[in-house]
């Protein structure tokens, strides 16, 4: 592994395509922290505002010392760092200041509760024009049902996720509870980013409207065009694929499991010859998908029957010489442990403010020029005198006098 | 007027994580040319939904979905003149994306060692498996064992043990994730190149976007302030969250603060058999009798309810329970409806249907769905004009086969 050293440039000097784009986080939890994430690992400075009468969830949960909290720790890395009170009017003052300076500001609050701020798009807009101001919530900040709230899951189960998954003639079972905050957060950011282009073209900001279950549907398109084209209601299926024969997870040895996939009649040759059977690749049941589809059960069930006594590893191996896709379903242990997300940097380590190191899970990409990524989630606070000081131009002693009266605790 | 007016993308992408990139672009006012084989174009047209109709590929509910806004030049880049007209449109682009195995790019003479001197106002975009140098046992992959290499898979669904790990939710999520990881960084580098005029090589790997989308947890177990182990649970919560039938399908329950017991207690009438529990056992004695017990109750109250009111009153309630949706629940969403999620596209082939737009709503430059997929070869004759391509030469390059 490799372990970065905390960069000594500033924050908003760390490159990548984002360098010198500041953004303002109101956000709880994950979906809007993740968002923020991918910002700054694309070099944008962004700043989380909290406060100790309001903190994030993740800073406490499980946990005495709100400055090593794994959760928090885990999403907000290479982020800022500063404290306002939002309940106060001079928080949020200071905030509207701040956004001044600002590019993007992200908030996903409970609905309505940037309205009750004094923090809404209105307002924010009056004080910095330009801004581009992104709003996260399960519905959407209008409509009949913007009202509801939810966790990750509930986004799942209302965009049409969760009925999907399941075993075939059984109820749905739904994406793993983890599911749906993170992939809301990339739509945020996506969106957040499109409008910042669009603001460098224009000079024009706007006001984003991000709906979490929107995001969900847009991960099952094309299952949805299924009903607008031809009136067909998917329900979970198991691990079938209209295309590919097989197309499943099938257990080995010692509790493991393989993925196998099978698209091309040349695949299952392949298949059929290394399960020791190349009989079945001419067998009239098996020779076409749409005759291993016709009698998939069986199918599976001889595939099953070969895997289950194997060592995964050496399957895997096995499959892949001869052109087959096949892979492990990793299981924590082995995630942690894959060779090669280690050799990419996918996990690398980065410094905290107290000089401990600790590693963190990499972006999606990797890119030229890209941005460094080597402080670890801020201290509550700890960017506070930089943000007042520097970017707000705050003397000390008016720095002193707000903290005194409990506006920036 | 959308955002990305103006913008020339170059789609050599032939599977959904590249065409997802494209309409993700392409929806915002991209100019996206699809460059497909001539004769059977891109494979995502032979991929289900199919729609009942006479003409072979350009029947896809999937394609259609994936590739409105774009415009479709059918060429063959494997011949040399293919390969040199290929290299004349890169010099006209902005963005490239492409979606292949890794040695594809090279074999069709774009080598990303160069590319940055060859062209270097232009984005270069690859959506691979595994990154561009995947070892030995990860050259072949599909959406499958790409979920099921990234700990998706092993851990869907939660709470279950005793059948096979899942593939998710339909059957291109791997892709979709990838797609707008990619869209995500396309677009930045688009911000900074306005001032710097340098484009950039980017790779995104969808085994990495998907273990990038576990940060929360992932992040916590490998610094050790989390257990691993071999165990299906490893990523669940403790609870009686989940999902059960209704009278009319399935709802989803979330509950783990006291308020949530509050509201349920309201919703279920005040039942006896919530006054054995501690009030505040969800957050401090959630063992797993408790949890059993708890989920045996609601399950059976809410099979007497129907899924979309009873979660109208347990919302107000304040309670965390929402209906679990299918295809045709969306569609008859009242708050869809509201925000126009579905849009009516005409396809020339299709005929008239409702198509899923996008999450976001932007105030200035709404992405919209101007026009249909394109059929195979359509602009041909349009773009070989604007881009300066002689119809021979077209002709030349395997237009018609």
């Amino acid at each position: 592994m490799s372990v970065k050293t905390r960069s000594e440039k500033p924050q908003n000097m760390r490159g990548g395509p984002l360098q010198g784009v500041r953004v303002v986080e109101l956000t709880k939890v994950w979906a809007g922290p993740y968002a923020g994430k991918l910002l700054a690992f694309l070099g944008a400075e962004v700043i989380r505002v909290e406060s100790e009468g309001a903190l994030d969830v993740t800073r406490t949960y499980g946990v005495t010392d709100i400055n090593n909290a794994p959760g928090f720790q885990a999403v907000n890395p290479q982020k800022l760092s500063v404290q306002i009170d939002m309940k106060t009017e001079e928080g949020v003052q200071l905030i509207l200041d701040l956004v001044k300076k600002s590019d993007i500001l992200i908030e996903n609050l409970r609905p309505g509760a940037v309205r009750r701020l004094g923090l809404d798009y209105a307002t924010v807009k009056a004080a910095k024009p330009d801004i581009i101001y992104t709003s996260m919530g399960m519905y959407g900040t209008e409509g009949p049902l913007s009202y509801q709230t939810g966790y990750a899951p509930c986004f799942a189960a209302l965009g049409g996720l969760s009925a999907l998954v399941g075993y075939a003639g059984g109820a749905p079972a739904g994406m793993n509870i983890r599911y749906a905050d993170s992939t809301f957060g990339t739509i945020a950011a996506y969106a957040s980013m499109v409008a910042l282009l669009h603001r460098r073209r224009s000079g024009v900001g706007q006001f984003i409207d991000v709906s979490a279950v929107e995001s969900m549907t847009s991960m099952i398109g094309d299952s949805v065009m299924d009903f607008s084209l031809n009136g067909v209601i998917r329900e979970c299926d198991g691990n079938r694929h209209a295309e590919m024969a097989p197309h499943g997870v099938y257990p080995c040895r010692g509790g493991d499991w393989i993925s196998v996939a099978v698209a091309a009649d040349s695949a299952w040759r392949e298949l059929a010859a290394i399960m020791g059977r190349p009989e079945l690749a001419t067998d009239a049941q098996y020779s076409t998908l749409a005759a291993r589809k016709a009698n998939e059960v069986e199918l599976d069930r001889l595939v099953s029957t070969w895997t289950a006594d194997r060592d995964v590893a050496e399957l895997v191996v096995l499959l892949q010489r001869r052109g087959v896709a096949a892979a492990k379903s990793q299981n924590s242990v082995d995630l942690i442990a894959d060779q090669q997300l280690w050799a990419r940097d996918f996990f690398h380590a980065v410094t905290n403010s107290d000089g401990a190191t600790r590693p963190v899970v990499g972006p999606g990409w990797t890119m030229s020029r890209s941005a460094d990524i080597s402080a670890g989630a801020p201290r509550l606070g700890e960017h506070n005198s930089y943000i007042f000081g520097d970017i707000l131009g705050l003397t000390v002693a008016e720095q002193e006098q707000l903290a005194a009266a409990g506006i920036t605790r | 007027m959308s955002a990305l007016n103006g913008i020339q993308v170059l789609e050599l992408a032939e599977s959904v994580g590249g065409e997802y990139c494209g309409k993700l672009l392409a929806d915002f006012g991209a100019a996206v040319i699809k460059i497909e084989k001539p004769g059977c174009g891109s494979p995502t047209r032979r991929l289900g939904p199919q729609a009942t109709g006479e003409r072979d590929g350009e029947c896809s509910g999937l394609f259609a979905y994936l590739n409105t806004n774009k415009q479709s030049l059918a060429f063959d880049i494997a011949t040399p003149v293919g390969a040199a007209t290929l290299d004349k449109l890169l010099g006209r682009m902005d963005i490239v994306i492409d979606d292949h195995a890794v040695d594809w790019l090279n074999n069709v003479g774009i080598d990303l060692e160069n590319i940055e001197q060859k062209h270097p106002a232009l984005v270069l975009c690859s959506i691979t498996a595994f990154g561009r140098t995947p070892p030995a046992e990860r050259l072949y992959a599909e959406d499958l064992t790409v979920f099921h290499s990234s700990g998706w898979g092993y851990h869907t669904p939660s709470g279950e043990d005793s059948q096979p790990p899942l593939k998710g939710a339909g059957r291109f999520l791997t892709s979709y994730e990838a797609g707008l990881e990619a869209a995500l960084c396309v677009v930045s580098a688009l911000y900074e190149r306005e001032t710097s005029g340098l484009g950039r090589v980017i790779e995104v790997s969808k085994q990495e976007v998907l273990a990038s989308r576990i940060d929360y947890v992932l992040g916590q177990m490998i610094a050790g302030d989390m257990d691993v182990g071999t165990a299906r649970t490893q990523f669940d919560l403790a609870g009686p969250a989940g999902i059960f039938p209704c009278r009319d399908g399935y709802a989803y329950i979330w509950m783990s603060a006291p308020g949530h017991w509050d509201a349920l207690r309201k919703l279920l009438g005040n039942p006896t058999w919530m006054d054995a529990f501690p009030e505040r056992w969800l957050e401090r004695e959630c063992t797993p009798e408790r949890v059993a017990e708890c989920r045996r109750h609601v399950a059976a109250w809410l099979q007497t309810q129907n899924k979309h009111e009873v979660a109208a009153v347990a919302q107000k309630l304040g309670l965390t329970l929402v209906a679990v949706n299918n295809a045709k629940d969306l569609f008859e969403s009242e708050q869809y409806q509201f925000r126009k999620f579905f849009a009516e596209v005409n396809h020339p082939v299709l005929g008239s249907a409702l198509y899923p737009t996008v999450p976001y709503k932007l105030s200035e430059t709404p992405a919209q769905l101007a026009a249909p997929a394109p059929l195979l070869g359509q602009h041909n004759d349009v773009l070989g004009q604007h881009l300066e391509m002689s119809r021979a030469h077209l002709v030349d390059a395997g237009e018609r086969q």
